[in-house]
């Protein structure tokens, strides 16, 4: 498998936390251009394999590559082509957004006249503009959501990591983010999203990846999921039945 | 778009992230001196106080010193020498304290490293802001013990003219020194992360109470007066300090440094500045070398420490936390055992009592090896009235840093404290209960201790018992009322609600009562002074010291019904 046609590769990871095995023998590959959602239940592995992607845990086995750089020994290529938003998005509480914006475009070395250019856009698309100019600390967990999402795609990121997206998000801020994650993918970046809203993962997903028990049990496009599941199921009833194989 | 190769490459980005550090600094004291002037106007004042204070202190032991030349030239440069083994010790801890949290604990320390920054940027980002963090308080002492060793010196050795090129080199040492402690709490951190990441905290807490508790012990054992002569005694502690004086120790270079400043021996001053800078910048480069190159093993492993530190809890533990308060009705009970669960399962709150009291409780255990005579004079009860002074001062401490948050930290669960078959008010008083238990408790124990190891009179050890129980009721009902009545209900970080407006009337409205009380039992035993040992206090002396504890006990109930009443109607 060549590593750079793909946004996001997982190798026989594993991860363990003492004796806890939190993801087991985990490959997964993800195409560049695809929005790929990845399920699971509470403390299945999905922020786990977040970290390991973004490079914040190192596998105890196996490899991640991301856009063909090993995060482990070419860490800092990997970073530049990744955005990550958490599930408890981070800002500097005593910096306004804007001054927050600004200084994430300097990290990614985005000049002042294309850094305006790419904010205005997104100032726009996720109404951000009303409270840009106001201490974050002051801002409730959507506005701080909107934020954090402005400042991940503000550099045009190859690959956006993402641990639900849509919480804190009211139905037009989901729509606006469901829209800017198909464009991303339609100009052929990548998104990676993990996430517990099944409507949404089934509406705009590429392909779906589940995780039970730090396992990888089923991945492939939603028809491929039907398939796998011998039923003509939504995405809910597939994930329930999928994961409750194991519980008996 | 999305060229994966085409993406700029990161770039060395320390002025970057120093220039953010600046702005949040800027606007956060931009902010405090428009929303809250008056709290900013009292931390100006309390600070000169404190500040003013210890120029005072130093000044008179500067003085004291001037007056016997002899003593003075051995004693200034040893206990220069002292005062930075203490502070080298205490820096290393609290910057590996701040490290850890800014490397291993934070999110913003997450969010850098998901950045295409250098590992070393955001390492160095890290080991400047704990030397910061760690060291402006040194500073803050620094500077009148500085300007107190001038005044003093001025007239005998140090012309006017002088005086600055003396106040920059003082600076330039103090500036020079502190990245030395630094680094060593930065690979202090680091290495707790690597081998201990389990149990960073309790790991943190036991070392520094090993190393304090035995600086403790070898310096009161260094210290006891045995029958030989003094100057074989002082030669015998001179010997035994040696150690410090040594030429690799960075202490040395520092005091040497600054007592030929203070001699205008710019030459010899200037060279031992030289030796402190270089072997600062060294030790600080190789800190950041080392935790650059082995930091993801060690973020790996505090990081799986943490996800793997959820362990089951102790059924005994809420058995016992139970049982402690079997005296309140069912309601209460059960929010004074969760709060007591809560302190017992939080290391950074009982190993801060602990360390405190631990320090209390050495000292006192270690008075006989003193050998002095204290019948018979004044001080059989100026020494004990010291003691009681300590641990007022540290129960306020920890009622303003721990207990006062309390109430601000039931905000979120509010619904399902006004759902209780109860008024909402008599949820201060399980507060309340927990937090006289816990204190009583070990405030009880220590004065006990400093009563029994000064063979104190029954009737002295009494009224200490009597006062200390009085000031632990009226902290507890301020820190409690107060922090009923100025709550911070969406702030969960306890260190910002003890910092806010309401913690900062708290820690004012605490030192006034500790002080008034205090002052009380003060005039008391100044009448008492020429008592000898065995007679009882006179009728004045004990009807100040019986004003004083109603006095805190009144204060505290005033306090509990304020916040009482705030509380059963506040809406969050």
């Amino acid at each position: 498998m060549n590593t750079s046609d793909y946004a996001i590769i997982l190798s026989g990871v594993t991860k363990c936390y003492g004796r806890t095995v939190a993801v087991r023998d985990l490959s997964l590959s993800v195409p560049r251009g695809q929005l790929f959602a990845f399920l699971g239940p509470n403390g299945a592995g999905k922020t786990t394999t977040i970290k390991l992607i973004v490079g914040l845990l190192r596998p105890g086995a196996g490899q991640v590559h991301v856009c063909g750089c090993e995060v482990g020994s070419n860490g800092l290529a990997a970073k530049a082509q990744l955005a990550y938003v958490p599930d408890q998005p981070f800002l500097y509480e005593k910096l306004t957004g804007r001054e927050f914006l600004y200084f994430v475009a300097e990290m990614y070395g985005i000049g002042a006249a294309r850094r305006d250019r790419l904010l205005e856009s997104l100032i726009r698309r996720l109404d951000v503009g009303e409270f840009l100019d106001q201490l974050t600390e002051s801002y409730s967990h959507g506005m701080k959501q909107r934020v954090v999402l402005t400042a991940a795609l503000l550099h045009e990121p190859a690959v956006l990591v993402i641990d639900e997206p849509m919480v804190g998000l009211d139905p037009r801020a989901i729509r606006v983010v469901k829209n800017l994650f198909v464009e991303h993918t339609n100009r052929g970046g990548t998104v990676f999203m993990s996430t517990h809203t099944l409507d949404i993962a089934e509406a705009v997903s590429d392909r779906i990846g589940i995780i039970h028990h730090g396992e990888l049990i089923a991945a492939g496009t939603l028809d491929e999921l039907r398939a796998e599941a011998r039923r003509q199921h939504s995405l809910e009833e597939i994930f329930l039945e999928l994961t409750e194989v194991d519980d008996g | 778009m999305v060229d994966s190769h085409a993406i700029a490459p990161a770039y060395p980005a320390l002025g970057l992230l120093l220039r953010v550090k600046t702005r949040t600094l800027w606007n956060r004291t931009r902010q405090a001196a428009l929303e809250a002037p008056v709290r900013l106007s009292a931390a100006i004042v309390l600070v000169s106080a404190i500040w003013f204070g210890l120029y005072w202190l130093f000044r008179i032991v500067f003085d004291q010193f001037k007056r016997t030349p002899l003593e003075a030239t051995i004693a200034i440069p040893l206990v220069f020498n002292f005062f930075f083994v203490a502070i080298l010790v205490m820096l290393a801890f609290s910057n590996a304290i701040i490290a850890y949290g800014a490397l291993f604990g934070k999110t913003e320390s997450a969010y850098l490293l998901t950045s295409p920054l250098t590992l070393r940027d955001v390492i160095t980002l890290k080991y400047l802001e704990s030397l910061v963090m760690a060291s402006w308080s040194l500073i803050l002492l620094g500077l009148p013990l500085m300007i107190a060793m001038a005044d003093a010196a001025e007239r005998s050795v140090l012309s006017a003219a002088q005086r600055p090129v003396f106040y920059g080199l003082f600076i330039a040492f103090f500036l020079a020194f502190i990245p030395i402690p630094g680094a060593l709490g930065t690979l202090l951190a680091w290495a707790a992360a690597r081998f201990f990441p389990r149990r960073t905290i309790q790991f943190a807490a036991v070392a520094m109470g090993v190393v304090i508790a035995g600086s403790i012990i070898a310096g009161v054992r260094s210290l006891r007066l045995g029958d030989s002569a003094a100057e074989v005694w002082l030669r015998s502690f001179l010997g035994q300090m040696s150690f410090f004086e040594s030429a690799f120790m960075p202490n040395n270079w520092v005091a040497s440094g600054i007592d030929h400043a203070i001699h205008n021996q710019l030459p010899e001053s200037f060279l031992y500045l030289g030796v402190t800078i270089a072997n600062a910048l060294f030790a600080s480069w190789l800190a950041v070398m080392i935790v650059s190159k082995y930091f993801d093993r060690a973020h790996d492993r505090a990081s799986a420490g943490h996800a793997r530190g959820k362990r089951p809890a102790s059924p005994a533990l809420g058995g016992v936390a139970g049982s402690v308060f079997f005296y309140l009705p069912p309601p209460l009970r059960l929010i004074a055992a969760k709060d007591l669960r809560t302190f017992i399962r939080d290391p950074l709150q009982w190993s801060q009592l602990v360390i405190l009291f631990g320090l209390m409780g050495l000292y006192l255990t270690n008075m006989p090896t003193l050998r002095f005579s204290f019948s018979g004079s004044g001080w059989f009860l100026i020494i004990p009235f010291l003691n009681l002074c300590a641990v007022s001062f540290i129960l306020a401490t920890f009622t303003c840093r721990f207990v006062f948050p309390l109430v601000s930290l039931e905000g979120r669960n509010l619904w399902l404290v006004g759902l209780l078959p109860m008024p909402r008010g008599h949820v201060l008083l399980a507060k309340f209960a927990f937090a006289m238990t816990v204190t009583v408790l070990v405030a009880v124990a220590t004065m006990t201790l400093a009563t029994i190891m000064l063979e104190l009179d029954t009737a002295w050890a009494v009224i200490h018992l009597v006062v200390t129980m009085a000031i632990c009721f009226g902290l507890c009902g301020f820190a409690v009322g107060i922090g009923a009545r100025l709550p911070m209900f969406h702030q969960t970080n306890t260190a910002r609600i003890a910092n806010g407006l309401g913690g900062t009337t708290n820690l004012l409205a605490s030192v006034a009562l500790v002080s008034a009380v205090l002052i009380g039992v003060g005039m008391a035993t100044w009448r008492c002074r020429g008592l000898t040992v065995g007679t009882l206090p006179d009728s004045t002396s004990l009807m100040i010291c019986g004003t004083v504890v109603v006095l805190s006990v009144v204060a505290g109930l005033v306090a509990l019904w304020i916040g009482a009443r705030h509380f059963n109607r506040v809406e969050v």
